[in-house]
């Protein structure tokens, strides 16, 4: 090193920073009068090199580099010198993305064995199973209804790296039972729309879910809340007690049905007795409702999601349905899940469009889910595997597939929160 | 005598030839369809240290135990089989230092607490089946710990208790020499929950020796082994010490290959492993990797390994701070002792029969005839990989292990790729 006596420095992170400001020193010192352009001659913090960029709001899917400073994305352009960011990251060979959305988990996670999903064991903590499999915003599907909002705000959301945000129960006391036997007295518009109010940026919209009774009233209460405060709506598709067709004719173009690829029995699948997709369906396709994944523990079958999207019904959101007991099943992660529909056939690009920017505009959160400058650099890295996989179904029937994606590096708010091989780390000591 | 007619005759032998025939149809049916096993795990490379087989050898289980090991089981015998071939197959590994014991108390950090995760979505998709709780909850608070953790996780949950009463709420209330009480700890693994509680915890101590000694004492009254995390002290008390003097051969040192202040290194300025650690090792005090977020660093284990000085278990310290860092999970782990040229049948040695005698429970950890079936599948992948230490520094690797399947109980409970499930083609539609 040419300046060896000058300063000690023991790291390669140390010796760039020291380089760095050894040339801004210069520029300083030799061209006083351009203050305002050595400010935008900054270095970056961190640049991803090398890898193809796939951002589909900006129709991008190229080989591109990717700069961050602080918390933000500096600039996406091809060939950014590395001498232009404090530590380098080598992409070549993998995917850049926007961070990835799951619209339905189940997070709000307790130690109550009384409370199922709202603050019981049946949630799951989100930060333990999202950075490692791309993941940097979930959206919790109602555990919480505006009686508990604010203890799942100060539990999970306040205390979660991952960014959580939340659709907003229906029943006061949201997901507090697994019975789906609630009390109708518990819906509070009023109540509703303050909490709305009160976390605008939190609360992405309403949920009706779980729910056996045989009366529209919940749906049509949620409609008159999601409508009253300019949000979607999020409902199963497939409620028992309450016809498919009726519930597609209410719901609105933006409102998300999830679960929409399951099977079970007394629901009415999307398919009818021939395979074909119910004529209701399509309209609600045509029309703008969209189509959530959502397997969970039980609620996606290759016999329904394998003849839907022959009739081309592909699914326009990823959500997982994450949950303690869909974890370890069929469903395991997002990334399988979109590893799944790759191997039907989707695009690479269009299975990142539904896992980033298409789930991102369902929730009307523009500023998720793309790459544009100034965007938060919630970023991930992805490796596209090939080998003999096998993806499984809710029935245990199974597809085999030859490719299978896998997180390599995980940013959220330009910081690595998951490295899968040590991409972004130094070498060992002894080996620098 | 009277003669019986023809009639009645033939009658009788209708009869005899209609039983016979029945019986005959039934016993070849049984004979037929008599499947023994419920599930063989066919074509694999089996890998039981404690009974010596390192070699292709197919698995055979029957309700919840391990039914026949040999090198060709029938497939007609088995209600299911599962192809494993290209796999090893190991005992369910045993992860002998976690955190557990989550909660929601907002004033506490691991006890009942959120740096405490629920075990269930680490422990299968890794291979393991057992994990030991190292001591997050002391005598007051662990029924609050076996209620909200071990009586509803589908993973083994046993635990260290801790010698401090209320666990890990807090740095501070871990020093309240007060707290530690030997007869208490003890009766409560010996006379309450003595299936469960397998030793006690040491940890986060800054005082003198006054903790350690407590928890021996405890250690003696029960008859476990005692678990220490030592360090935090300014300035360090002596390893030696410790080591040579206090602990008792089967008691655990944990956190072996950490780098910090407060706590004396296993190797000296020259990287050389200190003599009393070899003599320690020798005496019969065991070695426990507890990586965490902080306590596996390379330029600490890799001088260790290449002197012989090797870890006796191998475990992860599992909690929200090292969970997305340099540990990630024990088939991570594991595979960094094997990219530091450890061969795989050590590592698995050291993660599956090795704890099971540490902690006393011999009925874990391998897989003999009759035991209890908790089965880990590993796919051993070629390619190149990085692992991390707590440090931030990459380790490159060309192998690294990962959970293709995990039985528990002779139930699969993680099936990475579908091998259990059949084609989707082959089910009928149910519409």
């Amino acid at each position: 090193m040419a300046h060896a006596g000058f300063m000690q420095a023991d790291t390669d992170a140390d010796r760039i920073r020291w380089h760095v400001l050894r040339v801004m020193l210069v520029v300083l010192i030799l061209v006083p009068g351009l203050g305002s352009a050595s400010a935008i001659a900054q270095p970056y913090d961190l640049l991803l090199k090398g890898g193809q960029v796939i951002d589909p709001k900006n129709g991008m899917n190229g080989p591109m580099d990717l700069a961050i400073t602080g918390e933000r994305i500096a600039r996406v352009a091809t060939d950014i010198p590395a001498s232009e960011a404090v530590t380098v990251i080598d992409a070549s060979g993998l995917y850049v993305a926007p961070g990835l959305i799951d619209p339905h988990a189940h997070v709000f996670f307790g130690s109550d064995p009384g409370k199922s999903f709202a603050g019981g064991t049946g949630s799951v903590a989100p930060d333990a199973f999202s950075f490692r499999s791309g993941v940097t915003t979930v959206v919790d599907a109602g555990d919480a209804g505006w009686r508990n909002f604010p203890e799942f705000k100060r539990r999970v959301i306040d205390e979660s790296e991952t960014r959580v945000l939340a659709f907003l129960n229906i029943f006061g006391d949201g997901l507090t039972s697994g019975s789906g036997r609630y009390q109708m007295d518990d819906i509070n518009i009023d109540k509703i729309r303050a909490m709305i109010q009160a976390h605008p940026d939190l609360i992405v919209g309403m949920r009706v879910g779980h729910f056996l009774g045989e009366s529209w009233r919940p749906v049509e209460s949620a409609l008159q809340a999601a409508r009253g405060t300019g949000r979607p709506l999020l409902l199963e598709c497939h409620l028992p007690g309450l016809p498919l067709s009726g519930l597609l004719e209410r719901i609105r173009p933006g409102d998300i049905v999830t679960h929409a690829f399951g099977e079970v029995s007394d629901r009415t699948p999307i398919l009818d007795e021939n395979g074909q997709l119910r004529p209701y369906v399509r309209e609600a396709r045509e029309k703008g409702i969209l189509f959530d994944v959502g397997p969970g523990g039980g609620s996606f079958h290759f016999s329904q999601a394998i003849p839907a999207l022959r009739q081309g019904l592909w699914p326009d959101t990823f959500g997982t349905d994450l949950h303690r007991y869909s974890m370890n099943g069929p469903m395991k992660n997002m990334l399988n899940i979109l590893s799944t529909y790759l191997n039907l056939g989707m695009s690479l690009e269009d299975v990142i469009a539904g896992g980033t920017w298409k789930a991102a505009r369902a929730i009307q959160r523009s500023d998720l889910g793309h790459l544009d400058e100034g965007t938060v650099a919630d970023v991930v890295v992805l490796a596209r595997r090939t080998g003999e996989y096998g993806y499984v179904d809710s029935g245990g029937t199974r597809i085999s597939g030859d490719e299978k994606l896998e997180a390599a590096l995980t940013l959220r708010a330009g910081r690595v929160v998951w490295d899968q091989n040590g991409l972004a780390a130094t070498p060992r000591e002894d080996e620098e | 005598m009277r003669k019986k007619s023809g009639s009645a005759w033939r009658s009788i032998l209708k009869r005899v030839f209609l039983v016979l025939v029945t019986g005959g149809l039934l016993l070849s049916v049984s004979a037929a369809y008599a499947q023994p096993y419920d599930l063989l795990l066919d074509g694999g490379h089996l890998i039981d240290p404690k009974n010596g087989i390192d070699e292709p050898m197919d698995v055979a289980i029957a309700g919840d135990s391990i039914a026949e090991i040999a090198p060709q089981i029938s497939p007609g015998s088995a209600g299911r089989i599962i192809d494993v071939s290209g796999l090893y197959v190991t005992p369910g590994i045993i992860d002998m230092h976690t955190h557990v014991f989550h909660g929601t108390d907002p004033d506490a950090y691991i006890a009942d607490a959120h740096v405490s995760v629920a075990p269930d979505g680490f422990t299968f998709r890794s291979g393991v089946t057992t994990v030991v709780d190292a001591g997050s909850a002391g005598w007051k608070n662990f029924r609050t710990l076996k209620a909200q953790t071990i009586d509803r996780a589908d993973t083994r949950v046993l635990a260290f208790l801790n010698i401090v009463g209320v666990g890990m709420v807090g740095r501070y209330e871990e020093q309240n020499v007060a707290d530690m009480n030997p007869e208490m700890t003890a009766l409560m693994i010996n006379e309450l929950f003595p299936d469960i509680l397998v030793g006690i915890k040491s940890a986060h101590y800054w005082g003198d020796f006054t903790q350690v000694e407590r928890a021996v004492e405890a250690g003696n009254r029960a008859g476990v082994p005692v678990m220490v995390d030592f360090g935090e002290h300014d300035p360090p008390l002596s390893l030696e010490t410790l080591l040579m003097d206090k602990l008792r051969p089967g008691d655990i040192f944990t956190h072996t290959y950490s780098y910090t202040r407060g706590r004396e290194a296993v190797v000296d300025e020259e990287f050389n492993v200190k003599p009393y650690v070899f003599k320690a090792q020798e005496r019969g005090v065991l070695f426990d990797v507890g990586h965490g977020g902080g306590s596996l660093i390379w330029h600490q284990v890799i001088p260790s390994m290449e002197q012989q000085f090797w870890p006796d278990v191998i475990s992860s310290d599992l909690h929200t701070a090292s969970m997305n860092g340099g540990m990630k999970n024990m088939a991570n782990l594991m595979s960094k002792f094997l990219n530091m040229e450890m061969p795989l049948a050590e590592v698995i040695l050291r993660s599956t029969w090795t704890p099971a005698r540490v902690i006393g429970r011999e009925d874990l950890g391998h897989l003999g005839r009759g035991a209890g079936a908790d089965v880990a599948v590993f796919r051993l992948k070629e390619g190149d990989f990085g692992f991390l230490d707590a440090r931030g520094r990459t380790m490159r690797g060309s192998r690294k292990l990962e959970a293709e399947l995990t039985l528990r109980d002779g139930r699969v409970v993680w099936d990475l790729n579908g091998r259990a499930a059949p084609s989707w083609e082959e089910e009928p539609r149910r519409y």
